[in-house]
């Protein structure tokens, strides 16, 4: 409460954040406070054995600290911060927040330390050139499936001197989407009776057609190399895709309904979102019916994205 | 050099020149010690430090604890060893050189950094024991934006830029610093020290004028040319043939040396100076800054009001109106007075007082005590200034003046009065009160100063050690009192006019004779160069050296009343004014000039009634204004003045952006008004 007070955390703030001087705390280092002790020590030697040029030398390198506290509030004040780009994860593995941090000044910052405010010493460090900017990744491992937003992050800095100790706090508007972690043995993947008459296992691999324009949403996996590689980029070179006929419209429907109500949702979530990456891999076209929820038949990045969002929300707040 | 030096590092690794650079300031602070350190501490430093930088540059490891530890209490050792002891200002110097030429051995993490960069700036304190010029300023300096860079230097995370940018960036903290650093010299409240007693040593090796006189005494002194004292007179200063300085006063003489009296200290408070003394004729002013040396005589100009306003310091008189003062020798003194060189000094001593300063020694200089007798009948039929005139008319008659009288035996008045027929002021004066105390006037010899060089620059007289002089005093009746005679002057009557200095033939090397004589010449070059050498050191001595509490009170008082005057501080105001405007104005510039006609063109636009509302982009805006009750070309302008703002600030920006359509834009403002 009261570190909420005396250091303005702020909610989530949207956009880019500027680090004005009233956002930026600054203290003593331990390095720091034992120069305050050797300044004493000094002036104390001056005062005895009435050195003048001491008192110099004790009054500029104190005056030298003064200016070093001056230059480490601004080595941080005044930065422009932003949420980056946050990716996907699969529970469990390391949720990466992407932060940009710009220098509008025509000073460079070097030494800025962003961590966040929860994990204790700061692991990251970079320089911000003057006019120009920089990004930093901070991970953190995800637990469950769901929105993880972005722990508070905390920019420090001890630049130039390390007498002082400059910080500041910043909530990034950023979250990223955790998918259930897929299982790791699961059962094969549930195809009806008809689908496998049409035998939709060997479907694209011999009926090869030809090729045909890149149309987004190709997998990948049916780029045709070879024939890019041929066309050279002056002639427009584009990607082109290969083509497969009779492809088997197989119906393959992964429905969390189907599966045993005994398994725990967790379990269930999970075996649906290994077999959507299973069914990706396999490029078999598939759809998904999450209770009232139902994701048409269809196959590559945005639909298999699109099913394990279904997935990772399932039941959790703004789904 | 720099650049090289960087070109040099950036080969390196970075951890290694970081080192480098710290080893480099390590080296800047231990090099000025080497000159008061014992020899074998100096070699162990040199030795030590370049193995630190064999083990950088190798980039082998560290050597470990166990070699680490023994070798430095072997150090430590050998510090008691030639110390005596491990108390005390040279030992712990000594130590701490040491302790950071160790330290440099065993830097593990950054925290060892800190403590020796911590250490580097306390032992550039402990030099100033030493040296305190302007030129060991200038080093500091130095030192301090080296040490800086290195501090900085450690800092970097990521990329370091090179070492000649890490130096400026260090040189711009300082130099941000200094006014800082001014300010707090000036206006920090001082306090007197020594807050505790000082250790033994902290005036020895000094030199100066000693309380006693025999023969030989003062020929290290004349030969010397360091400085005894400053004076600066505050009204006119008094011709140069009375700027006697009186010091200590030599009342007893044993045949060999002449001593003083030394009792009777009066504190000047109590001293009822108006019975003993009367002042008459031309008053002046002055106020003397003593350079440290023996203590502790305050040199006064014959005959002085007490010393007043001196730092720190009480001042004691003696029946003999010597000044004497309780402060240890190893700081500058600086005292007020008032001379008053038509004085009357003591007229009323009585007859068994009058004793002591009839005295001489049993069995001593026979043929000095016949001739004294030859004088005494002279005073009894002529007086006493025609006694005094016969003796000073022999002086000056056959009598040579010179540092190089040879040695004297134990008669040692007859055989400077009758054999060898030269010497110096010593010799004249104690052969003088000799003659006149065996004649029957009482006399002593006054040791001090005589002279003094004007410095045209900054108005200083300058009394150096070779200025050091013996002159006597001869008790004349209750009428006259005591009575300044200089039978030196008798003898070279242009010592007293000029300088001992250059009354002395200099014996210069390889037939320099010319260069010497430059040197002393007051119109050519190489005096001005001299003196105004010697104006920036007294300059640097009075505000830098001996800025005390006294001192700073004086100016700080003078300080208020000068910003009591209303035109400084209206100058003062103005000046503060003109540079807010200017950085004003320089922000003004260096605002994106596209947002600038922005927010101009919205000025204009309020005028004609037409706020922009906070979230409105300028597209919205052209909305509007078509709605304006404007002439067609006029709303043309404004709008294509906010199409072109919207491209250009919201569009892809352009591979290089040059002023031509801000020019556009600019030019669109003008038609939109």
């Amino acid at each position: 409460m009261l570190d909420r007070w005396l250091f303005q955390l702020k909610e989530k703030e949207a956009g880019e954040v500027q680090l004005v001087m009233r956002r930026v705390f600054i203290l003593p280092t331990r390095p720091g406070v034992a120069f305050v002790g050797l300044l004493l020590i000094m002036l104390i030697g001056s005062v005895n054995y009435n050195l003048g040029l001491g008192f110099v030398l004790t009054f500029f390198t104190g005056a030298c600290a003064i200016v070093d506290m001056y230059m480490t509030a601004k080595n941080l004040a005044f930065l422009h911060l932003a949420p980056g780009r946050a990716q996907p994860v699969f529970a469990g593995d390391e949720a990466q927040f992407e932060l940009h941090v710009r220098n509008t000044t025509p000073r460079s910052r070097y030494a800025v330390w962003l961590g966040f405010q929860d994990e204790g010493a700061p692991r990251q460090s970079i320089d911000v050139a003057a006019k120009g900017s920089a990004a930093v990744v901070l991970s953190r491992p995800t637990v469950g499936r769901g929105w993880l937003a972005a722990p508070r992050v905390r920019l420090s800095t001890r630049f130039p001197l390390g007498l002082f100790g400059a910080w500041s706090y910043w909530q990034p508007d950023l979250k990223v989407l955790a998918y259930p972690q897929p299982e790791v043995a699961p059962p094969p993947l549930p195809t009806t009776g008809a689908a496998r008459e049409d035998g939709y296992g060997t479907v694209g691999l011999d009926n090869f057609s030809g090729i045909r324009n890149y149309q987004p949403g190709d997998p990948m996996r049916h780029l045709a190399w070879r024939q890019i590689a041929r066309l050279h980029p002056a002639d427009g070179g584009h990607l082109v895709s290969k083509h497969f006929e009779g492809g088997a419209v197989s119906d393959m429907l992964l429905d969390l309904d189907a599966l045993s109500p005994q398994l725990d949702i967790e379990v269930r979530l999970s075996r649906l979102a290994a077999w959507v990456l299973e069914a990706e891999r396999r490029a078999l076209p598939y759809a998904l019916r999450i209770g009232q929820r139902e994701i048409a038949q269809g196959l590559g990045e945005a639909h298999c994205a699109e099913c394990l969002r279904a997935l990772a929300l399932h039941g959790k707040e703004g789904a | 050099m720099i650049a090289r030096l960087s070109g040099v590092a950036s080969r390196m690794t970075r951890d290694k020149a970081d080192t480098l650079l710290l080893l480099v300031a390590a080296v800047m602070v231990l090099a000025p010690h080497f000159g008061h350190l014992p020899l074998w501490t100096s070699a162990t430093v040199c030795l030590t430090l370049l193995w630190r930088g064999a083990i950088t540059l190798r980039g082998s490891r560290l050597p470990p604890m166990w070699l680490l530890l023994p070798v430095s209490l072997l150090a430590m050792g050998g510090v008691y060893l030639t110390f005596r002891t491990l108390l005390g200002r040279e030992p712990g110097v000594t130590m701490l050189t040491l302790l950071l030429t160790f330290k440099l051995l065993e830097m593990h993490a950054r925290r060892d950094l800190f403590v020796v960069i911590f250490l580097s700036f306390f032992l550039l304190l402990t030099n100033f024991f030493y040296s305190q010029s302007i030129l060991t300023a200038l080093v500091m300096v130095a030192t301090i934006i080296v040490l800086l860079s290195a501090q900085i230097t450690f800092q970097f995370t990521g990329a370091v830029p090179p070492l000649a940018a890490r130096l400026k960036l260090a040189g711009r903290i300082f130099l941000i610093a200094a006014p800082l650093g001014v300010l707090l010299f000036v206006g920090f409240p001082r306090i007197q020290g020594p807050l505790w007693g000082l250790p033994g040593d902290a005036g020895a090796g000094k030199s100066g004028m000693s309380d006693t006189m025999s023969p030989g005494s003062m020929t290290s002194l004349a030969l010397s040319e360091e400085v005894a004292f400053r004076v600066r007179f505050k009204g006119a200063a008094p011709p140069q043939e009375l700027l006697y300085w009186r010091g200590p006063v030599l009342s007893n003489y044993d045949g060999r040396t002449w001593t003083r009296i030394g009792q009777a200290l009066y504190p000047i408070a109590q001293l009822r100076l108006t019975r003993q003394l009367a002042w008459n004729g031309p008053s002046y002013p002055y106020e003397v800054t003593l350079e440290p040396g023996r203590r502790q005589f305050l040199f006064m100009l014959e005959l002085s009001e007490p010393a007043s306003n001196i730092d720190g310091a009480s001042a004691f008189y003696t029946n003999e109106l010597e000044q004497l003062v309780r402060a240890s020798g190893d700081k500058r003194l600086r005292y007020d007075s008032v001379a008053h060189p038509g004085y009357l000094a003591q007229p009323g001593l009585e007859p068994q007082a009058l004793e002591r300063w009839l005295q001489l020694p049993q069995g001593f200089n026979p043929r000095t005590l016949r001739y004294a007798a030859q004088i005494q009948a002279l005073r009894a039929e002529r007086g006493d200034d025609a006694a005094i005139a016969a003796v000073l008319a022999m002086f000056r008659k056959d009598f040579e003046y010179t540092l190089e009288p040879g040695r004297l035996g134990r008669d040692a008045v007859d055989e400077f009065l009758f054999d060898a027929r030269k010497g110096f002021c010593e010799h004249y004066s104690g052969a003088f009160v000799y003659v006149m105390r065996a004649a029957g006037l009482p006399a002593r010899v006054v040791n001090g100063y005589q002279g003094g060089e004007l410095n045209p620059v900054d108005g200083y007289y300058t009394v150096r050690q070779s200025d050091a002089h013996a002159w006597t005093e001869v008790w004349l009746g209750p009428q006259r009192g005591w009575k300044r005679f200089d039978p030196t002057a008798a003898v070279a009557p242009e010592r007293i006019r000029t300088s001992l200095a250059q009354v002395l033939p200099q014996e210069a090397p390889f037939g320099l004779q010319g260069l010497t004589r430059l040197a002393r010449d007051q119109v050519s070059w190489l005096a001005q160069m001299r003196f105004g050498i010697s104006a920036m050191n007294n300059a640097w001595n009075q505000w830098i050296l001996d800025y005390n509490p006294n001192r700073q009170q004086n100016f700080l008082r003078a300080l208020t009343s000068a910003f009591g005057d209303w035109r400084l501080l209206a100058g003062l105001a103005l000046c503060a004014g003109l540079a807010l405007l200017m950085k004003y104005r320089r922000t003004e510039r260096a605002r994106d000039p596209i947002d600038a006609a922005y927010l101009a063109f919205c000025r204009q636009l309020a005028r004609h009634g037409l706020d922009k509302a906070p979230d409105e982009g300028p597209l919205g805006l052209a909305l509007r204004v078509r709605q304006l009750n404007l002439p067609r070309e006029k709303i043309a302008a404004m709008t294509g003045f906010l199409e072109l703002y919207g491209a250009l600030k919201y569009g892809a920006p352009a591979a290089q952006r040059d002023n031509e359509p801000i020019a556009r834009l600019n030019s669109l403002l003008k038609q939109s008004r």
